[in-house]
């Protein structure tokens, strides 16, 4: 770090004129070692930026203190009958073209001290008498040993504009007060600092986020556990089974679940969602086949309602969503499974067989010990990606109401995870700054686990194990 | 004696299996040949069969329904993504596997932070960022949002590039082969497996995601839907009375070509997510 500014200034102490012309003008350089083209791009880059910054972004990065102090209104004209607005400031618009321009500056210091060092690179070998690039051999050397920059250039501004811009305005707006009540242009919204954390975490009366956070982050952590080792399990055996060698027709068997993964969930998950409704297929089935009377004098279903609560009911529904999705996790770990189990080596399992060992013992000897070393990381992934698992929840619950006024009144419901209660959150209740803070969170979780997977499986020199 | 057994209970829990993972699908079927609109309660197979159904979904769009125009969207959007997609994830995995430069570790490290944020967490500032960009509401705005980001799933990919041996880039080196040549020439046509698992995965996300379409695309023509969106709305409440056999129509027509594709490209597709997974 420290040597990557003693450089920039070793460049501009011993810089000739053309490097030093270049801390103003930064195609100087070049063009004073004869790189004409490559001087103008440089020229124009630096135009565009300070063009951009001075006319566009420094109106909005000069208000990202306060967000913005001049409210919208509207004032009825009687005289042209028109209605004229004020010069209003948009807390939206200066938040997120505040974060972007200072993500232009930033990149644009790193950009100039580059071209420093790199004027001056140029300047050397001038002065050692050495060969300077031509445009063209600058043009040859991008397909070549600079290859990776033509390669990483599109997809990293890609990654910068869907991913990295939005996730700093959302980190940004966990600190802001933007809800339903201040949502521009008519109205601003303004830095709170922590509130909004606190928030999260306080439960009375008129706020109960607290009381809801600790139950949907404890069905959450359980749900992804759940899930991942249920589907897991699910998965292996099946793959087992699949692949015995007494099994015929291995190949029709595994499309059969293959074919499950194809349809997409939207279509399978909404369609099981209506199957297990109140008044679905599923409880005239239960019903005539006496399910549901029985069911009641067990006391497993209370004796007001006519069908069996599948989704509908706290409890209930947990029990549901955790069997559907073994219907739809097991295929794809079915899949991945069927790959690794294929490369167990034969021999280990004959001798194994000659030493006289169970199928039992084989499995739990061999075979699983094998899959975790195989699929360890992949778990932790699995995990991570089933806390997120937006879909089967959200698909399956759509018809979900809540009992609780307590969960009513922070919008979640009972069978929401994490990340649902975030979507409800944004998309109906335009409570962005509370979602936030619970996206937060939720990075939080997955970094910690991710970290923790990686320290475990990956820095543990384990790779040679089973060669 | 004890073989036969073990053959015989072993297809037969196949069997029991195999139908418990059917049912859904098969009701999908047998519902989307049925006469009667709405969600049948009462009996899993239809009273009165018909394609109907179907003739409604392709040859009759009315205000709520129009799935021939779905279906293009969908399908412009499906290529596009893909290309872009498989694109931005070969280059991306070739230049972090082959490639040694400053400033690839930590691109790495950074690129799994990012994947760690809720992609829900983000998606209402895409669509804010899509608004300025004056891309939002349409087609070429969610061919951005979909592929722009798939750069960083690289991991599957660049495991798989790890495993061809480092000698074969080496000798093609010292004939005088630029990093050009050998990525198409000699990384390309050895990582078939890996790359028809991106182009299937990066084809099939338009066709399954209701989420961010719904987001993205405020209109309400139905001509500007996609197929996952357009089908989603069509079991609203206020619908789904009238649309369900159709939804389950357009279920089947959707899931016919992803379920062969993914039926014939089985084999690839376990190489792809076991050829990452090995590496770790």
């Amino acid at each position: 770090m420290r040597r990557y500014f003693t450089d920039f200034g070793k460049a501009i102490k011993n810089g000739d004129v053309w490097t030093r012309l270049s801390l103003i003008v930064m195609g100087a350089g070049y063009f004073g070692r004869k790189q004409i083209v490559k001087g103008i791009l440089m020229t124009l880059i630096e135009l565009g930026f300070v063009l951009f910054t001075a006319r566009v972004s420094w109106q909005y990065i000069r208000r990202l203190n306060t967000l913005g102090t001049v409210q919208r209104e509207e004032i009825f004209d009687p005289l042209t009958l028109s209605k004229t607005v004020n010069d209003y400031d948009n807390s939206l618009l200066i938040l997120l073209l505040g974060v972007i321009g200072i993500i232009l500056i930033f990149a644009f210091v790193v950009l100039y001290i580059g071209n420093m060092k790199h004027v001056y690179s140029l300047q050397r070998l001038k002065e050692q008498g050495k060969h300077i690039n031509t445009f063209g051999e600058d043009l040859a050397a991008l397909v070549n040993e600079k290859f990776h920059i033509t390669l990483l250039t599109l997809p990293a501004l890609g990654v910068i504009l869907i991913n990295v811009i939005p996730i700093i305005f959302m980190v940004c707006v966990a600190f802001t007060n933007y809800d339903k009540d201040h949502q521009p242009p008519t109205y601003l919204f303004t830095w709170v600092g922590l509130e909004n954390f606190e928030q999260m975490f306080t439960s009375n009366t008129t706020v109960t986020f607290g009381f809801v956070f600790v139950r949907i982050l404890i069905w959450t952590l359980f749900w992804s556990v759940i899930a991942t080792f249920s589907t897991y399990i699910g998965g292996i055996l099946l793959a087992k089974l699949i692949n015995d060698r007494v099994v015929k027709l291995k190949k029709l068997w595994r499309s059969i679940f293959v074919v499950t993964i194809a349809i997409p969930q939207f279509v399978t998950m909404l369609l099981v969602g209506k199957m297990f409704g109140d008044y679905g297929i599923v409880n005239s089935i239960c019903n005539n086949i006496g399910l549901t009377g029985w069911m009641q004098s067990a006391g497993l279903v209370s004796d007001g309602l006519s069908y069996i609560p599948f989704l509908s009911k706290p409890g209930w529904a947990h029990v549901t969503i955790i069997l559907i999705n073994l219907w739809v996790g097991i295929p794809y770990q079915m899949l991945a499974a069927t790959g690794i189990l294929l490369n167990i080596p034969e021999e280990q399992l004959e001798s194994a067989r000659i030493d006289g060992a169970n199928e039992r013992q084989i499995f739990r000897k061999i075979i699983m010990p094998y899959m975790l070393f195989v699929t360890g990381p992949s778990l932790i992934t699995a995990l991570v990606s089933n806390i997120n698992n937006f879909n089967v929840i959200y698909l399956l619950t759509s018809d979900y109401v809540t009992p609780s006024m307590k969960f009513a009144n922070s919008s979640a419901k009972e069978v929401d995870l994490l990340i649902t209660w975030l979507f409800t959150l944004t998309n109906q209740e335009s409570n962005y700054k509370m979602a936030s803070v619970i996206g937060i969170i939720v990075f939080a979780i997955c970094a910690t686990l991710t970290l923790i997977s990686f320290s475990r499986f990956i820095a543990g020199n384990r790779e040679e194990d089973y060669q | 004696m004890k073989k036969a057994w073990n053959i015989i209970w072993k297809h037969g829990l196949l069997i029991i299996l195999s139908v418990i993972w059917m049912i859904p699908i098969l009701w999908l079927f047998v519902t989307s040949l049925s006469g009667y609109k709405g969600i049948n309660t009462m009996h899993f197979f239809p009273q009165e069969w018909t394609l109907d159904n179907y003739k409604q979904l392709f040859f009759e769009p009315d205000t709520v329904a129009n799935f021939p125009a779905w279906f293009k969207n969908s399908m412009i959007i499906g290529c596009f993504v893909c290309l872009i997609s498989t694109f931005f994830v070969l280059g991306v995995s070739y230049a972090l596997s082959c490639m040694r430069f400053r400033g690839r570790k930590q691109l790495m490290s950074f690129s799994i932070i990012l994947g760690m944020f809720p992609g829900v967490l983000s998606m209402i500032a895409i669509y804010f960022v899509m608004k300025l960009v004056g891309l939002s509401d349409s087609i070429v705005g969610l061919i951005v949002v979909y592929s722009g980001a798939s750069g960083l799933g690289y991991l599957i990919c660049k495991g798989f590039f790890d495993t061809i041996p480092a000698s074969l880039r080496e000798s093609a080196k010292l004939e005088g082969a630029s990093q050009l040549t050998i990525f198409t020439r000699i990384v390309i046509p050895l990582s078939k497996p890996i790359i028809v698992y991106t182009v299937i995965n990066s084809f099939l996300a338009p066709w399954m995601d209701f989420v961010m379409a719904k987001l993205m695309i405020k209109s309400k023509n139905p001509v500007d839907w996609t197929v996952a969106m357009g089908l989603y709305k069509l079991v609203e409440r206020t619908l789904v009375g009238n649309y369900f056999s159709v939804f389950c129509a357009g279920g089947i027509i959707v899931a016919i070509p992803i379920s062969v594709l993914f039926v014939i490209m089985q084999k690839f597709y376990v190489e792809g997510i076991t050829g990452g997974a090995v590496k770790g």
